[in-house]
C-alpha cells in the first residue's frame, strides 16, 4: 500500500537530511506506529506520502502509484484516497460537526443525497451520535479529534495518516481516540500514526517503525515504544 | 461541481472583504467608463469627420463699404467688375469643384437661423452689415493651401476663411480628450488589476483554513481556486454594469447634447454605445480573471 525505496529528503537551506535513505513497506490493512523524537523525520514521512513534498532521491509508491510520475493534476485524486488527522484538529470553527464532516465531501463534488446518507454514519462510528449540531468550541479536545477523524474517514480512504493525534489530549481520552482508529483500521483501512505517546504504543502492540535523525533504527511487528524514552 | 457551494463561498469572501470589494468595483467602473468614453469619442470623431468634411467650404468674403479690413480701406466696397473677375479666377482654379455666391440677404437669413434664440443680436445687426461671400467647394478639402494663397489679398477680398482649419482645431481638441480618457483608463485598469490582486490575496489569507482542508481532502485545484476567481469576476462585472450605466448616461446627456449644439450632424448610434459597453465589459472581466489567477498562483499553493 505504501512503499518507500531508498528515499532521501533534504529541505532547502538545511544540511542534514530529514529522511536519509529510508526503505519501508506498509501492507494493506496494516496499523503502523511511527515513533521517534521531534525532528526525526516522522512528519516528513507523512508529507511525502501525500506528495506535499518531493523526495530528493528514491521512489515512493502509494496505492500502486509511483508518486514521481503522478502529475500535479492528479495529486488531488491521490489525496482523496488518504485521510489525515492532526494534533491541532484543523476543524472549521464556523461550521458544526455535521457541516465539518460534510465539507470534505462537498469540496470533492459529492452529491448531496450521498452526503446526507454517509455523514451521520461516520459521526456515529466515531462516537459522536447526538452531537452532530454542536459547534467545535462546544466540544472537548477528544470530541474535536473525533470530528477530525470522521472527516478524514468519511470518504472511505484506503490509508489514514495520523500525525500525533493524541498530542493535545489527556491520556484517558486518548484511549477513546485509539479505539476509533482501531475501528477504522478494522474496516481494512491502512493506518500510519506518528506519535510520542509511549503508553499508547505499548498498549496497542502493533508494528512500530522508529526513526532517528532521518534513519530507520527499528522496524518491529507487535512492538513497544522503546526503553530509551 | 456544485454551483451553490461555490457561490456561497464567493458571497462569504465578498462580504468579508467588503471595503476592498467596493474599491475594486469603483475603480473598475471608472476605468471601464473612461475606456468606453474614449472609444465613443473615437467613433464620434470619425462620424463627424465623414459628415463635415463633405460639406466644408472655403469662404471668400468680399469688401463692403467702410469695411475695417486693411485691404478694403478706401475701396468703397467691391464693385461688379471685381466680383466677376474674382468669380472667374476661382472657377479657373483646378482644385475647385464649384462656387456659389452668397449675397447679404442670404447671409442674414443664415445668421438669423443660427442665432434664433438671441433676439438682441438679431435686432442689432442689419442686412447691410452682413458680408457678401463666395462659397468655394473644393474637390479635395485637404488641397486648400493654393486656393487660399491665390485669393488672400486679391482686389475686393476682405478675408478668406477655411472651415476645415476651424474644424481641425475642434477635432484636435476632441482627439486630446480621447487620449486623456484612454490614458486615465489604462492607469485605472492597472490600479484595478492591483486592487483585485490584493483582494484575492486577503481573501486567500482569510480562508487559509478552508483551503488547507480542501487541499488535504483532495479538492481539485479548480474547486479551490474558482471561488477566488469568481470574487474578482463578480466585482469586475458589477463595476462593468456601473460603467455601462455611466456610458449610457454620458451618451444621452453629453454626446447627444454636444451634437445638438453642433447641429446634430453625426449622432452617436446606440450600436456604438453597445459595442463600447460590451468591449469594456469583456476587457474588465478578462483583467479580473487574469489578476486573480496570477495572485492565486503566488499565494495559494495547491
Amino acid at each position: 500500500m505504501i512503499h518507500f525505496d531508498n528515499v532521501t529528503k533534504v529541505y532547502a537551506n538545511q544540511n542534514r537530511p530529514a529522511l536519509d535513505h529510508v526503505s519501508v513497506d506498509v501492507d494493506k490493512g496494516e496499523f503502523v506506529f511511527l515513533v521517534g523524537p521531534s525532528g526525526s523525520g516522522k512528519s516528513t514521512f507523512l508529507r511525502l506520502i501525500l506528495k506535499e513534498e518531493r523526495p530528493n532521491s528514491g521512489a515512493i509508491h502509494v496505492a500502486g502509484k509511483d508518486l514521481a510520475r503522478l502529475s500535479n493534476f492528479k495529486v488531488p485524486h491521490l489525496r482523496r484516497r488518504i485521510g489525515c488527522v492532526f494534533q491541532d484538529f484543523r476543524l472549521l470553527p464556523n461550521k458544526n460537526v455535521y457541516e465539518n464532516v460534510a465539507f470534505a465531501l462537498e469540496v470533492i463534488g459529492k452529491p448531496r443525497r450521498f452526503i446526507r446518507k454517509v455523514v451521520p454514519e461516520v459521526v456515529e462510528l466515531v462516537g459522536l451520535e447526538g452531537k452532530a449540531h454542536r459547534m467545535p468550541d462546544e466540544l472537548s479536545g477528544g470530541e474535536q479529534q473525533r470530528v477530525a477523524m470522521a472527516r478524514a474517514f468519511v470518504n472511505r480512504p484506503m490509508i489514514l495518516l495520523a500525525d500525533e493525534p493524541t498530542g493535545n489530549i489527556d491520556p484517558a481520552t486518548s484511549i477513546g481516540i485509539m479505539k476509533v482508529l482501531d475501528r477504522i483500521n478494522r474496516t481494512g483501512t491502512t493506518v500510519v500514526m506518528a506519535t510520542h505517546d509511549a503508553a499508547i504504543v505499548d498498549s496497542m502492540r502493533k508494528r512500530v517503525v522508529e526513526l532517528e535523525d532521518g534513519k530507520i533504527v527499528r522496524d518491529q511487528s507487535r512492538g513497544v515504544y522503546g526503553q530509551a524514552y | 461541481m456544485r454551483a451553490n457551494f461555490i457561490f456561497s463561498e464567493v458571497w462569504i469572501g465578498l462580504r468579508r472583504n467588503l471595503t476592498m470589494t467596493i474599491a475594486v468595483i469603483v475603480t473598475v467602473a471608472i476605468g471601464m467608463a473612461l475606456l468606453g468614453v474614449g472609444l465613443m469619442i473615437n467613433s464620434q470623431i470619425s462620424g463627424m469627420k465623414d459628415s463635415w468634411f463633405d460639406k466644408v467650404e472655403v469662404s471668400v468674403f468680399l469688401c463692403k463699404k467702410n469695411d475695417p479690413f486693411p485691404q478694403c480701406k478706401g475701396s468703397g466696397g467691391v464693385d461688379a467688375q471685381e466680383q466677376a473677375a474674382l468669380k472667374a479666377t476661382i472657377e479657373a482654379m483646378p482644385q475647385v469643384e464649384r462656387v456659389e455666391f452668397e449675397d447679404a440677404a442670404k447671409a442674414y437669413e443664415n445668421f438669423k437661423a443660427q442665432n434664433a434664440s438671441n433676439n438682441v443680436l438679431i435686432s442689432a445687426i442689419q442686412v447691410e452689415d452682413m458680408p457678401e461671400s463666395f462659397r468655394v467647394k473644393l474637390k479635395n478639402p485637404d488641397e486648400y493651401g493654393a486656393v487660399i494663397e491665390g485669393l488672400q489679398g486679391a482686389p475686393g477680398v476682405s478675408n478668406v476663411i477655411n472651415q476645415k482649419e476651424i474644424l481641425e482645431k475642434f477635432f484636435g481638441l476632441l482627439e486630446k480628450l480621447r487620449w486623456a480618457a484612454l490614458t486615465i483608463a489604462i492607469t485605472l485598469v492597472f490600479a484595478a488589476a492591483l486592487l483585485i490582486g490584493n483582494t484575492v490575496r486577503l481573501s486567500a489569507y482569510n480562508r487559509r483554513r478552508e483551503t488547507g482542508i480542501m487541499r488535504l481532502v483532495g479538492a481539485s485545484n479548480l474547486y479551490i481556486q474558482l471561488p477566488f476567481v469568481m470574487e474578482g469576476v463578480i466585482a469586475g462585472l458589477i463595476g462593468g454594469v456601473i460603467a455601462a450605466v455611466l456610458l449610457i448616461v454620458s451618451k444621452v446627456f453629453l454626446f447627444d447634447s454636444v451634437q445638438l449644439y453642433l447641429g446634430g450632424t453625426a449622432q452617436l448610434s446606440w450600436e456604438t454605445v453597445a459595442s463600447a459597453i460590451s468591449l469594456t465589459m469583456i476587457i474588465g472581466v478578462l483583467i479580473c480573471v487574469f489578476a486573480s489567477f496570477v495572485t492565486l498562483r503566488r499565494y495559494l499553493r495547491v
